[in-house]
């Protein structure tokens, strides 16, 4: 098992989606909401995922293609 | 040097929980950032004006105020790079007074990188890393390889793999592992903090960070003390990170709150190209709120970060100093560079562009008064990103060996002796 600390970018159409609900069916993985802020414009949530690694990668792919915006909690890892 | 524990712990930027100074930059709770805190009531006793002038000119004069234990090991000559007296570019901008920093000097990489990396190398034999690494498309890599190099620790460099061979080459010449990774930005990054976390390397813009961070301010403490130990009444940095920024207000305040410097009104102005700006089209929608930038497209690339993780923080500083934001477009970014160079002598790369261009705007719109003073900040020398202004800074005019063809050259442009 593992753990991973993500930054979650939602545009506007994706915001009134229940999307965290929807990730924790659809993969086997846990959904723990540590932080988040929603406005008309965008939303920003700070998501831990814990599963098998595999499913984590899956579970990232499948928000991607959604169009959320998936950044690892440490962004800007690369810098100028 | 004293070595007391002025470093006293880490500390989250939003719900102030200390923690131990170990090598994490996240705070468990709630996920934000960690810095470094200072045990300031002991500085107070002993940090003087007269003690940082006694010390060598370097950035560790200061280092009571940066977070190590012992003393510096790593960069032990990096910093105090000049402040230079830019009269014709304050001519040609429509300023009183103007003040270029001059980081494009540093040592030994020709970028301010060289003060956050110093700091995070010196840190991470404290705590005793025998590999350090980190993930950049060009500065701090170099910063990186040759500060590592020196201190005989093996370092590892990430990059994305389609990055420009010269700057590749300066990572390599240190004898650094550089490793190419293929992808898109997004994935190239998540690897980076998923190596970040597996390996038991000092990621120095990662599990590093707050070390490496705090460097920064030893540009601000030396903006003040080479003013005649005073604040600039406005300072104007390019942000990529916005990192930079922050860690300035924070000098200026330190200064302050230790009686260094006689309180007075300073402005910290951000710059960033218009082709990666999500600092500032966040400022200038009166909003704190950073909306992610997907592709970012402009010359500055070592400003090119999409998700700032201190834009937040950064309009924060702006706000609280009635500084303010602009952004420029790549023909500007080159004219900046130009016009620095041909009215001050400094070649900046392509970010110095960025804050020059931005300062014109400022001035121009009266949100840096003309009859006020100004420091630009210059991050970077222009040796590195030449490649963004070959073919807009003219040609050689190329003649034969001989005077006559010379002297048609140049009749118009100077008289002769005759």
């Amino acid at each position: 098992m593992e753990t991973t600390r993500l930054w979650l970018m939602y545009p506007a159409k994706l915001i009134t989606r229940p999307l965290v609900y929807e990730l924790g069916h659809e993969f086997s993985v846990t959904t723990n909401v540590r932080q988040a802020s929603v406005t008309n414009e965008i939303g920003l949530v700070c998501l831990e995922l814990i599963g098998e690694r595999g499913e984590i990668k899956r579970s990232i792919a499948w928000l991607e293609e959604l169009g959320v915006k998936v950044e690892p909690v440490e962004i800007n890892t690369i810098e100028g | 040097m004293s070595t007391k524990p002025w470093f006293s712990n880490l500390k989250c930027r939003e719900c102030g929980r200390l923690y131990e100074k170990e090598a994490i930059h996240i705070c468990e709770f709630d996920f934000g950032p960690l810095e470094a805190a200072y045990d300031y009531d002991a500085i107070r006793e002993v940090f003087t004006r007269e003690l940082i002038e006694s010390r060598p000119q370097t950035m560790w004069r200061y280092r009571e105020l940066l977070p190590i234990d012992g003393e510096p090991t790593v960069g032990t000559q990096v910093g105090f790079t000049p402040l230079v007296k830019a009269d014709r570019l304050a001519k040609a901008l429509g300023i009183r007074e103007l003040w270029i920093k001059n980081d494009s000097v540093n040592y030994p990489t020709l970028s301010f990188k060289d003060r956050v990396v110093s700091v995070a190398l010196s840190r991470a034999r404290e705590l005793g890393f025998k590999v350090v690494a980190c993930a950049s498309t060009g500065n701090l890599a170099n910063s990186v390889a040759a500060n590592a190099a020196n201190a005989g620790l093996k370092s590892y460099v990430l990059i994305p793999s389609n990055l420009e061979q010269g700057k590749v080459l300066g990572s390599l010449v240190y004898g650094t592992n550089v490793i190419g990774i293929k992808g898109p930005y997004d994935q190239v990054n998540r690897l980076c903090s998923e190596i970040a976390g597996k390996y038991g390397w000092g990621f120095v813009n990662v599990n590093l960070r707050p070390y490496y961070a705090e460097g920064s301010k030893t540009m601000g403490f030396e903006i003040a003390e080479q003013l005649g130990w005073k604040l600039p009444r406005h300072t104007v940095v390019c942000m990529a990170s916005g990192s930079l920024l922050t860690k300035l207000h924070k000098a200026y305040k330190e200064f302050i709150d230790l009686d260094i410097v006689e309180k007075s009104d300073f402005s910290i102005h951000g710059a960033q190209a218009s082709g990666c700006s999500p600092i500032s089209t966040a400022f200038k929608a009166g909003t704190e709120m950073v909306k992610p930038v997907q592709n970012p497209d402009t010359i500055a690339k070592s400003l090119a970060i999409g998700t700032p993780a201190d834009g937040y923080y950064a309009i924060r500083s702006m706000k609280e100093t009635g500084g303010s934001c602009e952004d420029c477009t790549d023909e500007e970014i080159v004219e900046g560079i130009k016009l620095l160079a041909e009215t001050t002598g400094i070649f900046a790369e392509t970010a110095g562009g960025v804050t020059v261009a931005c300062a014109r705007k400022l001035i121009e719109s009266g949100k840096i008064p003309s009859d006020e003073s100004a420091v630009l900040c210059i991050t970077g020398h222009g040796l590195k990103t030449q490649e963004a202004i070959i073919g807009k800074v003219g040609e050689p005019r190329v003649i034969g060996p001989s005077l006559r063809e010379f002297e048609a050259l140049v009749a118009d442009e100077v008289g002769t002796k005759n």
